[in-house]
C-alpha cells in the first residue's frame, strides 16, 4: 500500500498532461522543437515556443524578433534576366488623375498581342480580376452579383477604348474607392500580360487591335527622362 | 372531479379543505371520462418549463471545448479502489486487535497487494499470459498514441483549428458562385503562392475591397471587418488613412518543422496541384481554416509515390524531356521504365530522394 502516493500523483500528472492539450490555440506538443523552429529568419514562421506549453514571457520575447517586414521605399524590383529588362524600372507616373491621363497617352506595352501572351494573360485576370469584372470584363463577376459590389464598367461599352496606358495606371494605383491597388500582387509583366488580355475582351474576344511596339520603342519619354537622370547621377 | 359536490358532502377532509380554500365555490364541471383522462395525463406528465436563452447558436472559431469525462472516471475509480483496500486493512487490523487482545495468534497479512501477489503465484500461466497482453497492449497503444505527436490534420487525430484573431470566413469569400458566395480565386489573396515558399498572408488585399465594403452580411461580419479597418489604419468616414497600424498576429496553422523543405511555388505553378488536394474543402465547408491533411512524411511521400507529374506547360521539365529521350536513343531505357505504368511520377523523379526534402 506504500505505493499509494506516487500512483495517485502519477494518475495525476497524466491526467493533467492530457487535459493541457484540449486549449484550441495550442498547436500541441511536438518532438524536438529546437528541430522544429529555425534558427534562421523564415518568413510567417513563428519564433515564439507554445506559449501554453512553455510559458507566456519566452514565447513574448521570442517573438519580439520581427519576420515579415515591408521593403525599403522606392525600391524597384530587378530582375537579371534579359529578356525582362523592359520590367526593371521605376513607375513614373503619380497616382492622380493627370498621371492617370498621362500614362494613357504616353505609357506603352512592351508586350506584343499575340494569342500567347492573352493566354497567358489569361490566366492571371481568372485569378485577379474574374471575380468582379466577371468572365467576359462585362462586370457581372460574382463579387457584384452576390456581394451587391459596385459595378465595374464594362469593357465592351463604357471601357471600350480605354488605351492601355490607362489600364496599365489602374493596376498599378486602383481606381475610384472600388477598386484597389493590384502592384503587391502582380509584377509587372504579369500586369502587362492581364492588360493585353483586357484588350483581348475589350475587341470582342478578337487578337488585332494590336499596338505591338518592338522592345525598342518602349520606354515612353517620361521613362527615359527617369533613366537618364539616373545614369547621370552616376 | 365529475361530481365534486357529492364528495364535499361525503364528508372527504381533503375535499372539505379545497372546499373552504376556495371560498367554497366547487363548481359542477361537465366533463367527459375521456378529459378527465387526459386532465390527469398532463398533472402526471407536467415538467416544468425550461427557460429559455440556452439556445444561441456557439459563436464561429470559438468551438465549446468539452473536457473529455474519462479522466474524471479513472481518478473516481482508483479512489473507489484504494477506499476499498484501505477498508480491508483497517477490517484485518481490527480482526487482528481483538485476536491479540483473546490471546490468540495474529492471522497472516493477507490484505492488498500481497494477496494478489499470492493469487498470482498460485496461477503462474494465466497470470504471466493476462500480464503480457497487458504489457503488449500498453506497448501498442503507446507506439499508436507517439504517431500522433505532432500530427494535427488527417483522419487519426482532431484537425488544428486555432481561432484567430480576425474571425475570417473562407467560405464566403472563396466559395462556389451559385451558393452565394463570392468566388474569389484562392491566389487572389495568397497571390505568393505560385512565386514563393510561402502561400502568403494578404496584407494590404483586404482593402483592395473591404475599403469599399464596411457592412458585413451580419453584424458579426461587420464587427470583423471593423478590425480590419483598426488593424491597417483606416478611417471610414473620412475614407483616408490615419497611419496607425497595428498589425494583425495571425495563428500560424499548418507548421511543417525546419527540417523539412517545402516550397509553395514548386507545387502550384510547377506541379499545377490544386490548392484543395492538401488543404482540403477549405472553399466549401471550412469557414475557420484548420488542418485538413496529415502533413506527416508519410503522406507527402504517398502523394509522390502516385502522383502523375504534369509535364506540359510550364517548361520546368522541358529539358529533362530532351535528355531522357536522347538517352532513350543512346540505348538507355529509363523512360521506358518509368512509363510501365502509362505515368512518371514524382518519385520516379527522384521525388523520394531523402535530400529533396531535407538539407
Amino acid at each position: 500500500m506504500r505505493m499509494q502516493p506516487l500512483s495517485i500523483g502519477t494518475a495525476l500528472a497524466v491526467m493533467t498532461l492530457f487535459t493541457a492539450c484540449g486549449e484550441p490555440n495550442s498547436p500541441g506538443i511536438e518532438y524536438m522543437p529546437d528541430m522544429y523552429r529555425s534558427p534562421s529568419m523564415e518568413a510567417y514562421l513563428d519564433y515564439g515556443q507554445d506559449p501554453f506549453i512553455f510559458g507566456d514571457s519566452l514565447a513574448v520575447a521570442q517573438r519580439e524578433r520581427q519576420s515579415a517586414r515591408l521593403p525599403v521605399v522606392g525600391t524597384v524590383p530587378f530582375s537579371w534576366d534579359p529578356s525582362k529588362k523592359e520590367f526593371n524600372f521605376h513607375y513614373p507616373y503619380p497616382a492622380t488623375p493627370e498621371g492617370y491621363e498621362q500614362a494613357g497617352l504616353e505609357l506603352k506595352s512592351p508586350i506584343a498581342m499575340t494569342q500567347e501572351t492573352v493566354d497567358r494573360g489569361k490566366v492571371i485576370y481568372t485569378k485577379f480580376c474574374m471575380h468582379c469584372h466577371g468572365e467576359k470584363g462585362a462586370g457581372d463577376g460574382a463579387v457584384v452579383t452576390n456581394g451587391k459590389y459596385s459595378q465595374p464598367p464594362s469593357y465592351t461599352a463604357a471601357l471600350k477604348d480605354l488605351p492601355e496606358g490607362k489600364i496599365f495606371h489602374s493596376l498599378v494605383y486602383g481606381k475610384n474607392v472600388a477598386m484597389g491597388s493590384h502592384a503587391g500582387q502582380l509584377d509587372k509583366e504579369e500586369r502587362w500580360l492581364v492588360t493585353r488580355y483586357v484588350q483581348y475582351l475589350q475587341n470582342g474576344g478578337k487578337l488585332g487591335r494590336a499596338t505591338t511596339t518592338p522592345a525598342d520603342s518602349t520606354i515612353v519619354p517620361a521613362v527615359a527622362a527617369v533613366t537618364t537622370t539616373a545614369t547621370a547621377a552616376k | 372531479m365529475r361530481n365534486s359536490q357529492t364528495v364535499v358532502k361525503s364528508g372527504n377532509a381533503y375535499a372539505k379543505k379545497l372546499y373552504g380554500e376556495w371560498n367554497q365555490i366547487m363548481t359542477p364541471q361537465a366533463l367527459t371520462n375521456e378529459e378527465v383522462d387526459a386532465v390527469l395525463y398532463y398533472v402526471d406528465n407536467f415538467v416544468p418549463p425550461v427557460p429559455k436563452g440556452g439556445d444561441q447558436p456557439t459563436p464561429v472559431g470559438a468551438p465549446a471545448a468539452e473536457a473529455p469525462m474519462w479522466p474524471w472516471l479513472i481518478v473516481v475509480g482508483l479512489l473507489l479502489a484504494v477506499v476499498t483496500l484501505s477498508l480491508g486493512g483497517v477490517r484485518t487490523s481490527l480482526t487482528n486487535a481483538v485476536r491479540e487482545a483473546e490471546g490468540q495468534q495474529a492471522i497472516r497479512d493477507r490484505t492488498g497487494l500481497k494477496r494478489f501477489y499470492d493469487l498470482a503465484g498460485d496461477n503462474k500461466i494465466f497470470a504471466s499470459v493476462i500480464g503480457l497482453s497487458l504489457v503488449a497492449w500498453l506497448l501498442v497503444s503507446g507506439w499508436y498514441w507517439a504517431l500522433t505527436i505532432g500530427v494535427y490534420g488527417g483522419d487519426t487525430v482532431e484537425h488544428y483549428r486555432p481561432e484567430q484573431p480576425i474571425l475570417f470566413n473562407h467560405t464566403l469569400h472563396a466559395g462556389k458562385a451559385d451558393k452565394n458566395n463570392l468566388a474569389i480565386n484562392c491566389q487572389y489573396c495568397h497571390s505568393s503562392a505560385e512565386k514563393s515558399k510561402h502561400a502568403g498572408i494578404p496584407a494590404p488585399t483586404c482593402m483592395n475591397c473591404h475599403k469599399a465594403v464596411a457592412q458585413g452580411r451580419s453584424d458579426a461580419g461587420t464587427k470583423e471587418i471593423q478590425k480590419i479597418y483598426a488593424a491597417v489604419g483606416w478611417d471610414p468616414e473620412k475614407l483616408a488613412y490615419t497611419g496607425k497600424e497595428d498589425p494583425i498576429e495571425w495563428v500560424k496553422v499548418h507548421n511543417l518543422p525546419d527540417h523539412a523543405f517545402f516550397s509553395h511555388a514548386q507545387h502550384v505553378a510547377v506541379g499545377k496541384v490544386e490548392c484543395q488536394e492538401c488543404h482540403g474543402p477549405i472553399d466549401e465547408k471550412m469557414d475557420v481554416a484548420e488542418q485538413w491533411a496529415p502533413l506527416t512524411m508519410g503522406w507527402c511521400i504517398q502523394c509522390h509515390n502516385e502522383k502523375d507529374v504534369k509535364m506540359a506547360g510550364n517548361g520546368y521539365y522541358d529539358e529533362l524531356m530532351v535528355r531522357m529521350e536522347a538517352n532513350e536513343k543512346l540505348g538507355h531505357r529509363e523512360l521506358k521504365e518509368y512509363l510501365e505504368d502509362e505515368k512518371i511520377t514524382v518519385k520516379e523523379l527522384g521525388g523520394w530522394e531523402c535530400a529533396k526534402c531535407h538539407y
